[in-house]
């Protein structure tokens, strides 16, 4: 029974079904299944789709689906696991999101499921994220990397705030700071204080295994 | 006045009446029940006062199908631009077509295809190749480059304005942010020209204040507008050609109603900026084939709403380099927009995805413009075109047509000879060099800069932008912002 | 059956309704009047018999007004070809287009742009490539190229036929010299399948004998055929558009009036061949506009006449490398014989002039081929299209369309993407070590190469075909001709 319910879990991950797989994840809940195995398969499923992405073979509206998808199930996997208190074997912890004012979400959302697809675990706070937010959630999810995306010229200065405001709580030695997007050059990563900055989608998961040293 | 090319045969049109219908109703739909976002309390009460329907919460207007139609019917469906030199002055609208440019952020290296960022010698030097060109009539806003070196980004469109006044008496559009429309007006007041004004939607269905104060501004100023949006089907419009047709007009028309409740008959033209999403690297993708099904829908619609075209979707490859790609792209792009009776179309310059422009590239475009100038000019039959006479005296081989009179009178007129174009035999080309359209283009570059003057500004005009320009940083240096 | 592209709009026209019988009325006035002059006997007789007065001293014929028209009508308006795979057969006529390779003297080197002349290998090659494109329907004459090594002037015709039987399922075209198309026939007839026989008139106003003795013969064999005048206007035709118009349909129509004359019903296409005069070289003008306004006179003419049309003469480029000049030449003259109605759009391979072809040049055309057809399909407009509900629910900003189960489902009906293009970020393409289009396109090459196998001839039909090559080398041994 409960092969199968992770088997559906899965496919509705790659089936792009939002709704189903919100409903077998509570489903696995209720079933008492490992939600360890749960975000497992649907790492998997993520990781199915990156490699199809990769390939050519499928394009972004699959890519952002299948996140969808996701999505909609991690909050109650995530509820259970720390109900539980289980750990989750992974590369690292990663929080992403585009910065305040700033409403573009396809290269951030891209970096975030091709962070999946490479064995991160990831949580994405959407755009217009606030500096408190991120703050929030680094605490929350004990996060080693937080993944930074502004794509207009006017929002790159938010990321700068952020660290600012890393430093002020007393985190920023505890996270790696990467970030990207249209108008965000190395000069202007260095010129903030980030850890790292890459151009491409693929080239921000070898960034991330650089930077926690995979 | 430049003349610009004039379509002599009906347009290519690829919808039919009904269709056109459907399209025109699911936009009053949404403009009437989902409504439009504007972040402009200004705009949401003089909406209100003349009958949307606002949620003032959510910056919403909700606009009555009788105020759009109404608005519609008050743009006028052509109209004269006033230039600096009255030979550049602009007759927008009808069956005539004017070539304008497509800007790029920075310049590119024609040895690496690296870009880089211009001089504004380099700048103002590609503004002089735009003032030489016979088929280039209007000049878009930020062109040619976004970017230029020793001026902050802050200033970089009224220095944009100056260059351009300064380097040619085309027609320029310009863009808006922080304010500058205020000194970009004053410039064109101060060397006697008109400019266009921009207001640009933010997809979906949603204005920003700035856009909205630059269209209130440039109207008190009685300039004319150019209404754009920039969807990416896909992205930010329905994936749908038809779907992506009805978010961009809703957002086009509800500016239209703007500019018509500001002041009735203000000059508009409604410009198509739209890509499908790539949906491999999530940039817009550039050069499709869609920007030419969405353009030329476009330009039947708003044909039917008798107003002013723009395609803007136009000079700008998926390429990095000048090649084939580059060439095929903008060549099919350019020729459908001129075909289905765009008014005007945004080729000159742009190489990839608003990154990358240069001079030479505007050259070559030059040939594309005229190439199509010519073809839409269509062909004349008449007795002496028909020549039947003629050819009953030259009559079968070995009959022979090169050295009549006729030919000598009618060739050029039935040809076009490009400018920058290989049109050499393999041996000629051969001798002297193996020359390419990209040599050429660079031998006529040398040549424009060598030899055209654009016409000057007087002194005092020259020294009152200047005076407008010490305004304008002065202005940024008191807020901070420099 | 290849289903090819059908336009799902009216076709572009640039003729009004009179200018279009002013010029029918000069052609039928042409024919009459000044006649044309057929170096052939047995043909000069066919037509006497048939009621067009004929003086056998001068070769020449006049053409009664209701004969010319009867025999128009005779031709059937479509029709099907069999080809050696029935999946590609072709139905070549109305609202459809197939795209047709094109042919080349010679090989280009890609580092120097030098022609040369292709080895076997090379030919065969290009043959397996054009087979695997799946934009390009129809392989013509002399293609890829017009002899390869190793083969005598005299064999270069029936060498290249066994090519593209051995290497390609697809129709093809076939030309005629020194009594070749005997054995391209019997080549034919031996594998089961049926081919496009050429038929070219030599303006102004002649045919030659061995043409019209090919007409004879291919007609006969009851295969379709191909008519065309390789009008250079300026100097074999008029120097205007319409008066070359005139004199490339009464060439063609003289030789239809035959084909009909043999044989009632005769599958006829009537093909474009022309160029505008270079003024300056002296040779034909290739890649200009003038031979696009020519096309849509044309193929407006021959739909009023219903009979199907092939525009073989846009593709070729003036330039010498695969450039940006070649990409924009190519894409117009492609763009507009597939708007204006030609059944068969010539397009694939070719670079400057007739005199050099490349696969790789095919691989990039196969783009532009997939562009236009897209184009041509038009735009879907329903209920689901027009997604006005969808557009609702998603409402202005931060509202957004890419994870939309709506564009998971559409897009790929709404866009198409190119093969061989470059379609990549400027970072991506960077790291990617800057390829371009014809990077692309040689790695494709290389890949068709390695991984697509033409269905092969049974065994016993390859050595037919192998014996009808040495029956055709003994002919002309036989003759002193190699």
């Amino acid at each position: 029974m409960s092969d199968e319910v992770l088997k559906n879990l899965k496919k509705a991950v790659i089936e792009y079904n939002a709704e189903e797989a919100a409903s077998w994840a509570r489903k696995a809940v209720e079933e008492k299944i490992d939600p360890i195995k749960a975000l497992d398969v649907m790492t998997e499923a993520i990781r199915y789709i990156g490699d199809g992405f990769g390939k050519g073979e499928l394009w972004l509206p699959d890519l952002v689906g299948a996140a969808d998808a996701m999505q909609s199930a991690m909050p109650i996997i995530e509820e259970e696991i720390k109900r539980k208190g289980a750990k989750r074997e992974s590369l690292g912890i990663i929080v992403i999101g585009t910065v305040y004012g700033d409403i573009h979400s396809i290269g951030k959302t891209m970096v975030a499921t091709l962070l999946t697809a490479g064995g991160f675990t990831v949580h994405d706070l959407g755009v217009n994220t606030k500096a408190e937010e991120f703050i929030e959630a680094i605490k929350k999810y004990k996060a080693g990397i937080l993944a930074l995306s502004a794509l207009m010229t006017m929002t790159a200065p938010e990321q700068k705030k952020i660290i600012a405001a890393l430093e002020k709580e007393g985190l920023r030695d505890q996270v790696k700071v990467m970030v990207g997007g249209g108008s965000i050059t190395q000069e202007f990563a260095d010129s903030i204080g980030a850890d790292g900055y890459n151009p491409t989608a693929p080239g921000a998961v070898k960034l991330a295994r650089s930077l926690v040293g995979k | 006045m430049l003349k610009g090319f004039t379509r002599k045969f009906k347009p290519l049109e690829i919808l039919t009446e009904e269709q056109v219908e459907a399209i025109h109703r699911g936009t009053l739909e949404i403009l009437e029940n989902t409504g439009m976002t504007f972040y402009h309390e200004k705009a949401l009460k003089l909406f209100e006062k003349n009958g949307c329907k606002v949620d003032f919460e959510k910056k919403r207007a909700y606009f009555p199908p009788a105020l759009v139609e109404e608005c519609l019917r008050k743009c006028p469906s052509s109209f004269h631009v006033k230039a600096r030199d009255p030979k550049s002055d602009l007759i927008i609208g009808g069956d005539t077509l004017y070539f304008t440019t497509f800007p790029g952020m920075r310049t590119v290296d024609l040895d690496t295809w690296e870009s880089r960022v211009p001089t504004k010698k380099e700048n103002d030097d590609a503004v002089k190749v735009l003032d030489a060109l016979d088929n280039l009539h209007k000049i878009l806003c930020y062109t040619p480059y976004f970017e230029v070196k020793s001026i902050p980004p802050i200033t970089a469109i009224p220095e944009s304005v100056a260059a351009k006044i300064r380097n040619s008496t085309k027609i320029q559009l310009t863009g808006y942010s922080k304010d500058c429309e205020i000194f970009n007006i004053k410039m064109a007041i101060s060397a006697g020209t008109e400019i266009f004004g921009q207001c640009c939607a933010s997809p979906p269905l949603t204005y920003y204040g700035d856009a909205i104060e630059s269209a209130f501004r440039f109207i008190e100023a009685g300039f004319p507008l150019h209404i754009s949006t920039g969807d990416v089907f896909g992205g930010t419009a329905p994936a749908t050609l038809a779907g992506s047709m009805i978010t961009n007009n809703a957002e086009i028309i509800a500016i239209i109603v703007l500019t018509q409740l500001i002041k009735p008959g203000t000059r508009v033209v409604a410009a198509d900026f739209v890509f499908p999403q790539n949906m491999q690297t999530g940039s817009p993708a550039f050069g499709a084939i869609g920007c030419s099904l969405h353009h030329v829908m476009f330009n039947q619609i708003w044909r039917k709403y008798g107003i002013p075209t723009n395609n803007a979707s136009v000079g700008v490859s998926s390429s990095k380099k000048i090649d084939f790609q580059c060439g095929y792209e903008r060549a099919i792009l350019a020729l459908l927009s001129a075909l289905s009776g765009g008014n005007i179309i945004q080729l000159h310059g742009g190489i990839h995805g608003e990154l990358t422009y240069h001079p030479i590239q505007s050259i070559l475009d030059d040939d594309i413009a005229g190439m199509i100038g010519r073809f839409i000019e269509g062909v004349e039959v008449s007795d002496e075109t028909l020549a039947i006479d003629l050819i009953e005296e030259v009559g079968p081989i070995p009959g022979f047509y090169l050295n009549k009179e006729h030919t000598r009178k009618w060739w050029k007129k039935e040809q076009f000879v490009p400018k920058a174009a290989d049109r050499l035999t393999y041996p000629e080309w051969m001798k002297k060099g193996k020359k390419s359209c990209l040599d050429y283009a660079k031998e006529k570059m040398d040549e424009i800069l060598a030899t055209h003057k654009p016409i000057p500004l007087t002194e005092d005009q020259d020294n009152e932008i200047e005076r407008i320009l010490e305004e304008a940083r002065k202005y940024y240096q008191e807020r901070g912002m420099l | 059956m290849l289903k090819g592209f059908t336009r799902k709009f009216k076709p572009l026209e640039i003729l009004t309704e009179e200018q279009l019988e002013e010029i029918h009325r000069g052609t039928l006035e042409i024919l009459e009047n000044t006649g044309i002059v057929f170096h052939h006997e047995k043909a000069l007789k066919l037509f006497n018999k048939n009621g067009c007065k004929v003086d056998f001293e001068k070769r020449r014929v006049y053409f009664p007004p209701g004969l010319v028209e009867e025999s128009l009508h005779k031709c059937p308006s479509s029709f099907h070809m069999k080809a050696r795979d029935p999946k590609n057969d072709l139905r070549i006529g109305g609202n459809t287009f197939y795209f047709t390779s094109a042919c080349g003297m010679k090989t280009i080197d890609l580092d120097t742009w030098e022609p040369r002349v292709a080895t076997k290998q090379e030919n065969y090659d290009g043959v397996t490539i054009l087979d695997a494109l799946d934009n390009c329907h129809f392989l013509t004459v002399y293609c890829p190229y017009f002899g390869f090594e190793g083969v005598p002037s005299v064999m270069a015709i029936p060498e290249s036929i066994a090519a593209k039987i051995r290497n390609s399922t697809k129709v093809q075209a076939e030309g005629y010299s020194q009594d070749c198309e005997i054995f391209n026939i019997k080549m034919a007839k031996a594998v089961g399948i049926e081919i496009m026989g050429a038929f070219f008139a030599s303006p102004p106003l002649t045919y030659y004998e061995e043409a019209v003795e090919a007409a004879f013969r291919y007609v006969k064999a009851r295969f379709p055929i191909y008519i065309s005048s390789g009008c250079v206007y300026g100097a074999t035709g008029p120097a205007t558009i319409a008066g070359s118009t005139m004199t490339t349909s009464a060439e063609i129509t003289a030789g239809i009036v035959l084909t009909q004359l043999i044989k009632t019903g005769t599958r006829v296409v009537a093909n474009n061949y022309t160029f505008p005069q270079n003024m300056k070289t002296g040779s034909p003008a290739f890649g200009q506009i003038g031979l696009s306004l020519h096309n849509v006179a044309f193929n407006q003419i021959w739909r009023e006449y219903e009979v199907p049309v092939w525009n073989a003469n846009y593709c070729p480029s003036s330039s010498k490398k695969i450039d940006f000049q070649c990409g924009y030449e190519t894409a117009i003259g492609a763009l507009i014989a597939a708007l204006s109605g030609s059944s068969l759009v010539g397009l694939h391979g070719e670079i400057y002039g007739e005199l050099s072809y490349h696969p790789i040049q095919s691989i990039l055309d196969e783009d532009i081929a997939g562009m236009i057809g897209r184009f041509v399909e038009g735009v879907e407009v329903n209920d689901e299209t027009l997604a006005v509900d969808l557009i609702g629910e998603v409402g202005p900003i931060p509202g957004f369309y890419l994870n939309k189960e709506h564009t998971r489902k559409w897009w790929k009906k709404e866009q198409f993407v190119p093969k061989a293009a470059d379609r990549l970020t400027y970072p991506e393409w960077m790291e990617k070590g800057k390829k371009s289009c014809l990077d692309y396109a040689k790695e494709r090459m290389d890949e068709i190469l390695s991984t697509h196998k033409p269905i092969p001839l049974a065994e016993d039909q390859d050595k037919e075909i192998e014996r009808i090559l040495k029956e055709a080398r003994k002919y002309y041994k036989e003759k002193g001709m190699m």
